[in-house]
């Protein structure tokens, strides 16, 4: 597999960068976004994304079992808590936005666990994976980390 | 008082002036967002803005208003679909061809070749869920648009995906929009 175009305007890229690292730092919590930004990648079965945000969050001390079990988050018992699962929740509605909106008992299940602003960011970290996921999938950029 | 753009209900004319009499149906009430997303993470929309002027360089404006109409179609968007239709026919688009928008595929004569590609592009990458943006789908576009315009395209594509989740997430309330409010 090679990629379709290697290729994005420079002047994105580092809008896109700013956009991201604006983001994450609002969140303030790192290995959750790493969760969201996973979970996001593999409902939209970005490769070259989950390649790096996996090895981000294994780098960050993310265990190897929550990061299989992600995928299964719903029925993984208590290997996610109650905020992360929120946010989870969360993140799959927003990122399935074509099968119609962002339920009420999602978005007020999130906001029973983050502020405002927390919630705002977080909103943000999904939509900031979700543009990189269509930016990745759409030029075909191949995975290209190597496992820690 | 909410909904704004009333339907015009009478004509009346004179030798002078045209006057709509004004509607007094009532409409559902208008409901209210559920975050001022903007106001709690003010960077982040800066930093959406400078995106937004970064994915419209060098791309046809026709069909980056083209673009963010249909994506707002499938994400159902409603504050995207107010703004970017005002937009669109501020900018001499025609009510047929956004009317049309949403069955092009039926009415491909009312867009050009290379307006039906960026189309079905929107569609493959806003609907990312249904996999991969197929093969034919980006060779089509790349049949219309040389590497750096189709890479543009893909942005423009990408950041209308970004405020239509904003937007729908956060539950904006469409209708108020006037073109160029915001640029």
């Amino acid at each position: 597999m090679t990629a379709r175009t290697t290729y994005l305007d420079k002047g994105v890229v580092s809008a896109m960068s700013a956009l991201s690292a604006a983001a994450k730092r609002g969140l303030g919590d790192p290995a959750l976004a790493e969760l969201v930004m996973m979970r996001a990648s593999q409902l939209n079965a970005c490769a070259f994304c989950l390649d790096m945000h996996a090895e981000i969050a294994l780098e960050n001390g993310e265990s190897p079992k929550r990061i299989a079990l992600l995928n299964a988050w719903e029925e993984a018992g208590e290997l996610f808590g109650e905020r992360e699962r929120a946010a989870l929740a969360l993140t799959e509605a927003v990122t399935v936005l074509t099968e119609g909106f962002v339920p009420d008992e999602v978005y007020e299940r999130a906001a029973a666990h983050f502020d405002e602003a927390g919630l705002a960011h977080l909103i943000g970290v999904i939509t900031v994976i979700n543009s990189w996921n269509r930016l990745m999938v759409s030029r075909r950029i191949e995975p290209g980390g190597t496992f820690s | 008082m909410g909904y704004r753009a009333r339907r015009v209900v009478a004509m009346t004319t004179t030798n002078e002036h045209t006057t709509a009499t004004e509607d007094t149906t009532e409409y559902v009430h208008e409901h209210t967002p559920r975050l001022a997303w903007a106001q709690h993470a003010p960077e982040v929309f800066k930093a959406m803005i400078k995106l937004d002027a970064a994915a419209r360089k060098g791309l046809d404006p026709v069909i980056y208003e083209l673009v963010k109409i249909r994506a707002s179609q499938i994400n159902r968007c409603a504050l995207c679909l107010d703004m970017h239709t005002k937009d669109a026919l501020a900018a001499g688009e025609s009510v047929e061809r956004i009317v049309q928008l949403s069955a092009w595929e039926e009415s491909q004569h009312f867009y050009t070749a290379k307006e039906v590609a960026a189309i079905e592009l929107t569609e493959a990458v806003t609907v990312l869920t249904d996999g991969f943006v197929p093969d034919e789908v980006y060779e089509r576009a790349a049949a219309h648009f040389d590497e750096a315009e189709l890479t543009q395209l893909i942005a423009a594509i990408t950041v209308i995906n970004a405020w239509n989740r904003f937007g729908v997430s956060t539950r904006q309330v469409p209708g108020h929009y006037k073109p160029g409010d915001i640029k």
